[in-house]
């Protein structure tokens, strides 16, 4: 696939997540109605309708706000900002996005907002506490690739649409369980279909979210490697990004697909073979080992000599 | 009858086609030309940069008359120099030149402990990742669009069209020049 395929196939899916959006809320809308009766399709479907047009235009600055990025200056963040700067002049990008930072001893960074002229880049000021200019360089590079291939709209859109579905379907259901339905003497097979409805509506959401992303990091890390001409580079901050275990604060499952490491994986003890299934992410060995065979080396080589962090 | 409709649509089709094509050639064109102006600020930011470093490091070690005169030479060269193949030499020169300024200034502490001196010193090393940034879009672009000029159909519409291929900056290796586009197919990576 070329860039000009791969941008209009995030076209397409940004589309039919739209779609789903609709879809999902069709679906609640009309459990809630065989649960209570009365408007609440309509009006169910009239507030998604609102949201959704909202979360078109709003997505980066709702998704700011979550993770508690603020923008910075040069002045502030030379490093950063400059790193920002040349992937964007490598990806051939027409503007630099906005920089902004997020607070937080854990190392993560993502890209979010809708168009390249609308994106941001935000990293935390863990990341800068550990990464040097290379690594720096090759992480932003990885973000910058995601605005270059047009995945920040569909992936914005994804965090917002998926965290809304989530918590309408959570509270549908408390409703449904501890609320007082106005109509108890509905027909009980409706009912049923209608809570197995509110059940599903948040699994089939997050099912949409994990469809978008896996497939996504790989091809941003293909486009840092090939702006940055550096795979070893990220290859290294990827390494680094693995041994660290601290935790992201503003961390939750409807943003984790942003982030170009997942923040929700530093639990510590036993994780199922299942538990891959519900990733956002590919596993960061597995990453590392595509851009070896990328750049035709062996990250132990590079990494042999100096300590574990830890 | 039928043959009249036949050749009109024929004639129509190669017609959208072409159209099509030098759009395509067009648009990639436009590409290489903003890949190029991204590499022609950084260039003239470096060249007026440079008479201040000179300035800076003068004011210290006077007598290092030598390299003055190659870093101003070089400068020379870059504000002279024609098209991204001669900009790519001077660029070239004007690197080696500057590594020596800086390799001399070394032997200064006080020159190297100069506020203006770190800050100039900071800013020339930004011009040249920038540069270097935008030379690998530039070359890139470049070769794709040459090589459309060159394959068959489109080398009939370029030249009807008076397209012309471009000029590669500093290209360090055949290879450079030569980067596939991306393989966007997943084929590196299993999932």
């Amino acid at each position: 696939m070329t860039l000009e395929e791969q941008i209009r196939s995030n076209r397409i899916r940004t589309g039919m997540l739209v779609l789903c959006f609709g879809l999902v809320f069709v679906a609640i809308g009309t459990a809630v109605q065989a649960l209570y009766g009365g408007y609440a399709l309509i009006i169910i479907a009239a507030i998604a309708f609102a949201y959704a047009i909202f979360a078109w235009f709003a997505n980066g600055k709702m998704i700011a706000s979550w993770t508690g990025a603020r923008p910075v200056t040069k002045e502030q963040y030379p490093d950063l900002v400059r790193a920002v700067e040349n992937a964007s002049i490598a990806a051939g990008l027409e503007q630099t996005p906005e920089v902004r930072v997020v607070d937080d001893p854990c190392p993560n960074a993502f890209a979010a907002g809708g168009s390249p002229k609308t994106a941001y880049v935000a990293a935390t000021t863990g990341l800068l506490a550990m990464m040097n200019k290379r690594e720096l360089e090759a992480v932003i590079a990885h973000e910058i690739g995601h605005v270059r291939n047009r995945d920040v709209r569909l992936m914005s859109l994804a965090a917002v649409l998926v965290g809304v579905i989530a918590l309408v379907a959570d509270l549908a259901l408390r409703f449904a369980f501890f609320g007082g339905g106005r109509r108890r003497n509905g027909n009980p097979i409706l009912m049923i279909i209608g809570l197995a409805m509110l059940i599903l509506a948040p699994i089939a959401a997050f099912g949409i979210q994990m469809s978008l992303s896996r497939r996504r990091e790989y091809l941003a890390d293909e486009a840092s490697a090939e702006t940055t001409g550096d795979p070893e580079g990220l290859a290294m901050a990827l390494w680094k990004l693995k041994q660290d275990t601290t935790e992201l604060r503003h961390a939750n499952r409807a943003t984790a697909h942003l982030y170009i490491e997942t923040p929700l994986n530093n639990v510590s003890g036993v994780r199922s073979a299942l538990s891959g299934l519900f990733d956002t992410h590919p596993s960061l060995d597995a990453r590392i080992e595509s851009l070896e065979k990328m750049g035709g080396f062996q990250l132990s080589a590079l990494t042999g000599s100096q300590p574990a962090l830890s | 009858m039928i043959a009249v409709y036949v050749i009109v649509a024929v004639v129509v089709l190669a017609a959208i086609w072409a159209v099509l094509i030098f759009n395509h050639l067009v648009r990639l064109g436009n590409e290489a030309k903003r890949g190029w102006s991204n590499i022609d600020v950084q260039l003239k930011r470096r060249s007026d940069l440079i008479p201040n470093l000179v300035e800076a490091v003068k004011g210290y070690a006077a007598h290092e008359r030598e390299v003055f005169e190659e870093v101003t030479a070089a400068r020379t060269a870059m504000q002279q120099a024609t098209g991204p193949a001669q900009a790519g030499e001077a660029n070239k020169q004007a690197s080696a030149a500057l590594g020596r300024l800086f390799a001399v200034s070394e032997a200064y502490p006080q020159l190297r402990a100069s506020e203006n001196f770190q800050k100039l010193q900071d800013e020339l090393t930004d011009t040249e990742d920038k540069i270097a940034a935008a030379r690998r879009y530039y070359n890139q672009t470049v070769y794709q669009y040459n090589s459309r000029l060159q394959s068959f159909p489109d080398l009939i519409v370029a030249k009807l069209g008076g397209f012309h291929e471009r000029e590669f900056f500093a290209l360090e290796s055949l290879a450079e020049g030569q980067l596939p586009d991306v393989d966007f197919s997943g084929g590196t990576a299993s999932q």
